[in-house]
């Protein structure tokens, strides 16, 4: 793309969210909204800047996201290796189908509960709800992703020379990233939501902990201010991560998503 | 003298829905030479198909046997190349590294396979498609990277399933007189499923007729080369050829 | 060998014939397995119950009537936001997907909107509706909300020109062309919206009953939680996993197949 293009493009991406602000602010001073109800943009404003200058923002994100990258890190690297050695064998893929279907419907806040249980309140209830979140619905996925190449791609690797590790790394894996990365994409979807519910519950700290103990004390500018920080931490991690990623394999590659 | 002897090769499926055995090929024997072109016809559920899925290695025969060079073959190997009816192209490699596959399973320096790639995709005529992905090619040029891919792994046998079935039909002839240019030109052995007559007798040395699992016949086409369309259409020899073997599917 | 074989195509005839018990099957090795740890006494048992436990505090709760109040707390809740969610979400996307200003000043909107996430509106949500139906069935719509809109948005941007230039030449007045071509055109992916919306409301439900909670089955398993009865909260998400297995499985897939496969369209 050009640059002035490129440019353009931002600058119609930004103008509605501006003209947001313009017309939240007008709507807090014309109608003179208690800010018990809704915070003015300076409220929120300087409830960033006092956060992040004691220095208790960071430490809310920086729990989240330490959950967030333990939980994922440890789902993926059991459910990818797992979910394709159930795919390997397509009558095997068909059978297991109906249960791995099951529990990744389930995957994710529906666990909180028993997780609080098992693991009691805190760092490790947490994490395992992001974990089953992601260990399922990846674990589906790269099943799914193996089972559905192609006999013909496994046949013709055979009968170019490829052994068995090699066809594991030149066709399996390939073959199903891109359902392991739709995986992960629907998989942390989850596990996000998830997050933030199990920390309302469980914890004392993370993005979910400081905006419900906003709510005790009605500080709404906190509270706003917590949901912006969540929805861009979504936003980059999805934009700059997940779909570029999802973009390169699928689309790059000409294959079609398969549910 | 290297060669394919197939001795009364035969195939039995269960079939788990209907819950009783087919016969799919009963009693195949068969001796190809090195450097021979010989093709499969016949209609389709004739057998065509899971003989050369035998002798790819991919299904296990249930009796006779299938000898390469003196060996008796177990499974797929890189002595018998396959061009498959729908490409099988990886769709996440780009047409260099689909050629460069085998050398690479070869352990073949990433250079020199890369050299090996292109000199293949010089010899279909595609060496300026190296850095693209499959799905980026027509159907054509998909089959030309299948035939590059096969070849550049220097197989004793190249094994085609009607290759050319899911292409148009302009296209088709052309790569139909390009294989038998690359034959001449490099004579690998090939066995070649078809269903089509007269690409049978246009590119073969010998026509195997098969009916209902068994060879019905053999027809030798001692037709000269290089063989184009433009020559062969109005060829006599090649239409009473094309008529015997016609007659020979028509009766099976 | 052929005894095996034999037993896999006479049960790969059967489960052809009756797809529930290839539904079925699979889960009895697991409930198996379930029931040989429980027994062994792996873990504990206040940490671990078995089956036998489970389906007898399935079978109380149901003969006291909570889990079938409960669950139809729940239910009525997800369907009444799934309905004001798709009410709410088809007309504005229609209005995106076809006016090119309202999707140049609101597509943005929607995107951040949606990253916000649903469960992050629940504390100012109880600052403004407090703790009641309100502010679960908003949460709801709104989960369901987005989804719906921005599949929707796509099925209709994606509808070929030359078949609503096919309608008008036909003589299909504005009106007709909306409910006649663009529409079931952006079926599929309406469909295929609605499916990942329920998808997650149905997880925003089960959180907003926890946090928000006075009844319903996420509460019940909270309340089973505080209680520190394992066996209720096994039985809650066995409960919610059959139930969504059912709507998804037998409902929604479906409908997605019998919209986008049967017409051949492509719903991406």
């Amino acid at each position: 793309m050009r640059p002035e293009g490129r440019l353009k493009s931002i600058a119609y991406f930004f103008a509605p969210l501006l003209a947001l602000l313009v017309l939240w602010q007008a709507t807090i001073t014309v109608f003179d909204v208690n800010p018990r109800v809704f915070p003015g943009i300076s409220a929120v404003w300087h409830a960033a800047v006092t956060s992040i200058a004691d220095g208790t923002l960071i430490q809310h994100i920086g729990a989240s996201l330490t959950r967030v990258a333990v939980g994922t890190v440890i789902g993926i690297a059991i459910s990818v290796p797992l979910g394709m050695a159930m795919g390997v064998l397509p009558a095997v893929a068909t059978f297991l189908t109906p249960l791995m279907r099951f529990f990744s419907v389930l995957a994710g806040i529906a666990w909180i509960p028993i997780a609080t249980l098992w693991f009691g309140y805190g760092f490790g209830a947490i994490t395992f709800v992001i974990f089953n979140a992601v260990f399922f619905v990846v674990a589906y996925n790269a099943m799914l992703g193996v089972s559905t190449i192609p006999m013909r791609l496994r046949y013709a690797a055979a009968s170019l020379g490829a052994g068995p590790w090699r066809t594991l790394t030149e066709v399996l894996l390939p073959g199903a990233l891109p359902n392991i990365v739709t995986g992960i994409r629907t998989g942390l979807g989850f596990a996000w939501r998830g997050l933030i519910a199990a920390e309302m519950i469980a914890t004392n700290v993370g993005l979910g902990y400081m905006l419900f103990m906003a709510r005790d004390f009605y500080r709404t500018e906190v509270i706003v201010m917590g949901m912006i920080v969540i929805g861009l931490l979504w936003l980059l991690l999805d934009r700059l991560l997940l779909a570029p990623l999802e973009r390169a394999t699928v689309e790059r590659w000409g294959m079609v998503e398969r549910t | 003298m290297r060669s394919l002897t197939i001795r009364d090769l035969s195939k039995t499926y269960f079939d788990a829905y209907a819950g009783s055995h087919v016969d799919a090929v009963r009693g195949v024997s068969l001796e190809v030479t090195q450097g021979e072109f010989v093709s499969l016809v016949g209609p389709s559920g004739c057998g065509k198909t899971t003989i050369l899925n035998m002798i790819a290695g991919f299904i296990p025969c249930s009796g006779g046997e299938i000898r390469l060079d003196g060996r008796a073959i177990h499974g797929p190997g890189p002595d018998r190349g396959v061009v498959f009816q729908s490409f099988a192209l990886f769709p996440w490699k780009t047409v260099l590294d689909n050629v460069g596959f085998g050398p690479k399973m070869r352990g073949v320096p990433k250079a020199e396979r890369d050299r090996t790639a292109r000199e293949y995709l010089e010899l279909v005529g595609l060496a300026h498609a190296a850095d693209r992905y499959p799905n980026e090619l027509s159907g054509g040029m998909q089959q030309r990277v299948g035939v590059a891919r096969a070849l550049a792994n220097n197989p004793e046998v190249l094994l085609m399933d009607e290759p050319f079935a899911s292409v148009d039909a302009q296209t088709r002839m052309t790569l139909q007189e390009e294989l038998t240019r690359i034959w001449q030109e490099r004579r690998p052995t090939i066995i070649f499923i078809t269903h089509d007559v007269s690409e049978a007798v246009f590119l073969a040395n010998r026509v195997i007729v098969l009916s209902k699992g068994q060879i019905l016949d053999e027809v030798d086409i001692a037709l000269p080369r290089p063989r184009v369309w433009d020559k062969l259409h109005e060829d006599a020899a090649f239409k009473s050829l094309s008529g015997k073997v016609l007659q020979l599917v028509r009766s099976a | 060998m052929t005894l095996l074989l034999k037993a896999w195509g006479y049960y790969a005839r059967v489960s052809k014939r009756w797809p529930v018990i290839e539904t079925l099957v699979p889960f009895l090795p697991l409930i198996a397995i379930w029931w040989t740890v429980a027994e062994l006494q792996i873990f504990p048992p206040a940490f671990f119950p078995g089956p036998a436990e489970v389906a007898q505090s399935f079978w109380t709760l149901l003969y006291k009537g909570i889990l079938t109040a409960y669950l139809y707390d729940s239910v009525v809740r997800l369907a009444v936001g799934a309905a004001a969610g798709i009410a709410l979400g088809i007309p504005l996307a229609i209005l995106i997907g076809l006016n090119w200003r309202a999707h140049l000043a609101l597509w943005p909107i929607l995107l951040f909107f949606q990253a916000i996430g649903d469960i992050a509106w629940l504390p100012i949500l109880l600052i403004w509706f407090g703790f009641g139906l309100t502010t679960m069935t908003f949460v709801i719509v709104y989960t369901v909300l987005f989804p719906v809109v921005l599949n929707t948005v796509l099925g209709v941007r994606s509808v070929p020109i030359e078949l609503q230039r096919a309608a008008a030449s036909l003589g299909a007045s504005r009106w007709r062309i909306l409910t006649e071509v663009i529409l079931p055109g952006a079926m599929p992916n309406i469909i295929t919206g609605l499916r990942n919306g329920l998808g997650y409301g149905w997880r925003a439900l089960i959180a907003a009953e926890i946090i928000v909670g006075t009844s319903g089955i996420g509460f019940m398993m909270f309340d089973a939680r505080r209680a520190g009865s394992v066996v209720e909260i096994v039985v809650g998400m066995i409960v919610l996993g059959v139930l969504w297995y059912i709507v998804d499985n037998w409902i929604l897939a479906p409908l997605e197949r019998a919209t986008g496969e049967r017409w051949g369209l492509v719903t991406k």
